[in-house]
């Protein structure tokens, strides 16, 4: 046998079931999304772009859009700061090291049913944990509701996810981390630099690939988080946590509008495609550059 | 070298503060299911508790779906784990050894599955599975699990094949072993590290799952822990007691199979983000 033909036998089963389960789904999206089906099940007669120009006409795709961006930037802050200090860490010698870089995703393994378990029994006024250690601490006077002011359920929301991914993000920059030679913190050492000099002349700007695709992964995948918003506040209160994704399946399940959600599916998945190919454009413009 | 005593310091209070923001959230939790409900929701919570129950546990195990959840997503996740494996190894193998037109594209291609959200297909796929009456029905849960496992567990092997020098193929190419041989016989016990992370992860990702579980599993026998919990979240008389006990015992089987693999998942992850 030829081995082109073997290389294709191995990949295919792998390719068709992908094609199936998530490249034929995509397609039916878009059928759906030229349709006005309501219900799921029932069927829609072909209405052209009348979806397209309701959504971008109308002002929830544009809200849901700006939620998704605060969403997305918060919590690019918040896991590049702790998972940079978690990784410069993580990157010295020290006793234990190894337990340490094994058991530090452990926020990342569990389920996130019972991350949200975790933060709402934490943050809760009766029982939990922060509200006492804030009140000592002087920062409130009496128990606060995290989950009840607009921006306070969106800042922490965006705290408990970055409390979820940053060991995740963190394990990522160690890997660029390792691979920054060591001769050159000796040189630099015998030249005299000390640790903020090392830091800024050496590991900030060789760590510049490695946080350049963090920023286009980690984007695409906290624009996608679903579960964790869903299950804390479900997109409230009213409608301030309410992210794309949240928008698409409240459209689709609670509201009973299918093709209205397929469209603004599509919508997205353009935006973060398009994100993508301009982010990889950019990047491999700039190792070319280097 | 030495460390001055300000780089220690700094290294040590860093690790230490991690170690709180990691761990302290779970110590809370584990150490709450297994205090008496009055203790539980005490204004001034205590670190330590001051009583021992079992209680919660058994009200979960005996009053509770919990077991009904327990076993669901356990089958869920165990025919999830080894379906990813059985299809990412061979994909892995032909797209890092082998060549043939099209590979880059294609490799390329199967990424995008990360670029959308997963609630983008769960909407056609909800009619599809309609049409071929897999609602309700474990089977639906399998395949959409491995197919979001799929791409990431062909781009973990990546690094474990790169470990294999290429002449012990070779050596065997020369004896006039096919290739199924080569892989079955000679790679896989070189890369039982790269299979063992593949399926840790496509186990955790199984077990964690919540969308597609809510909407596709209709009836509450047939739920996995993610779902089954948050109903019991939902109800308007929060039983902490019991959910902290079902927290617990919703960890148990990811650290365990993170105590005897995790080292080689996490390897797997930062040398694959290297290449």
């Amino acid at each position: 046998m030829k081995n082109t033909t073997l290389a294709f036998l191995f990949v295919s089963p792998a390719l068709l079931f992908l094609l199936a389960i998530l490249g034929w789904p995509l397609v039916q999206a878009v059928i759906l999304s030229f349709q006005d089906v309501g219900v799921i099940g029932s069927q829609g007669q072909y209405v052209g772009l009348a979806n397209y120009s309701a959504i971008l006409g109308g002002a929830g795709f544009w809200r849901a859009l700006g939620r998704s961006i605060v969403w997305v930037l918060g919590n690019a802050v918040v896991q590049t700061a702790l998972a940079l200090a978690t990784a410069l860490i993580l990157n010295q010698k020290f006793p234990g090291v190894r337990i340490a870089r094994t058991w530090v995703i452990l926020t990342w393994i569990v389920p996130t049913v019972v991350v949200v378990i975790i933060w709402r029994w934490l943050l809760s006024s009766s029982g939990g944990m922060i509200n006492p250690l804030l009140i000592q601490a002087g920062i409130i006077e009496r128990p606060v509701g995290f989950f009840a002011t607009r921006e306070s359920a969106m800042t922490t929301l965006i705290l408990i996810n970055s409390w979820r991914w940053f060991p995740f993000t963190a394990l990522m920059m160690l890997a660029g981390l390792t691979r920054i030679p060591g001769d050159l913190y000796e040189a630099a050492r015998i030249d005299g630099a000390g640790t903020f000099q090392r830091f800024k002349r050496i590991t900030w700007p060789l760590l510049q690939p490695t946080l350049l695709v963090l920023g286009v992964v980690g984007t695409l995948l906290s624009f996608n988080v679903f579960d964790v918003i869903w299950l804390l506040t479900a997109g409230g209160p009213s409608g301030a946590t309410q992210t794309l994704p949240v928008l698409i399946y409240d459209t689709a399940f609670k509201g009973y509008r299918l093709s209205e959600a397929a469209t603004i599916s599509v919508l997205t998945s353009i935006l973060l495609m398009g994100f993508a190919f301009l982010a990889t454009r950019a990047m491999t413009a700039q190792e070319a550059a280097r | 070298m030495k460390r001055t005593f300000g780089q220690a310091l700094s290294l040590y209070g860093g690790l230490l503060l991690i170690v709180l923001l990691i761990g302290l959230p779970f110590w809370w939790v584990i150490t709450g299911s297994i205090k008496l409900p009055r203790e539980i929701i005490q204004r001034v919570p205590t670190m330590f508790p001051e009583s021992f129950t079992l209680q919660h546990f058994e009200k979960l195990l005996q009053a509770s779906d919990f077991p009904v959840y327990l076993i669901n997503s356990m089958i869920v996740a165990s025919f999830s784990t080894a379906f990813t494996v059985l299809l990412a190894l061979p994909a892995a193998y032909a797209f890092f050894r082998m060549e043939f037109p099209g590979r880059n594209a294609l490799y390329r291609t199967i990424l995008l599955a990360y670029a959308f959200p997963g609630v983008v297909v769960l909407i056609p796929l909800y009619g599809l599975f309609a049409k071929v009456g897999l609602i309700d029905s474990p089977v639906a849960l399998v395949l959409v699990n491995v197919a979001f496992a799929l791409p990431f567990s062909i781009w973990m092997m990546r690094s474990f094949l790169a470990t294999v020098p290429r002449e012990i193929e070779e050596a065997a190419v020369v004896d006039g072993a096919p290739p199924t041989t080569i892989l079955v016989r000679i790679l896989m016990p070189l890369i039982a590290p790269g299979i063992a992370s593949v399926a840790i992860f496509a186990f955790i990702s199984s077990w964690t799952e919540y969308l597609f579980a809510s909407v596709l599993i209709v009836s509450d026998a047939r739920r996995t822990i993610p779902v089954g919990f948050a109903g019991i979240i939902g109800q308007y008389q929060i039983d902490w007691g019991l959910l902290l006990a079902g927290a617990t015992a919703a960890i148990i089987p990811v650290v365990a199979l993170f105590a005897l693999v995790g080292r080689w998942f996490v390897s797997g992850l930062t040398d694959g983000a290297v290449k």
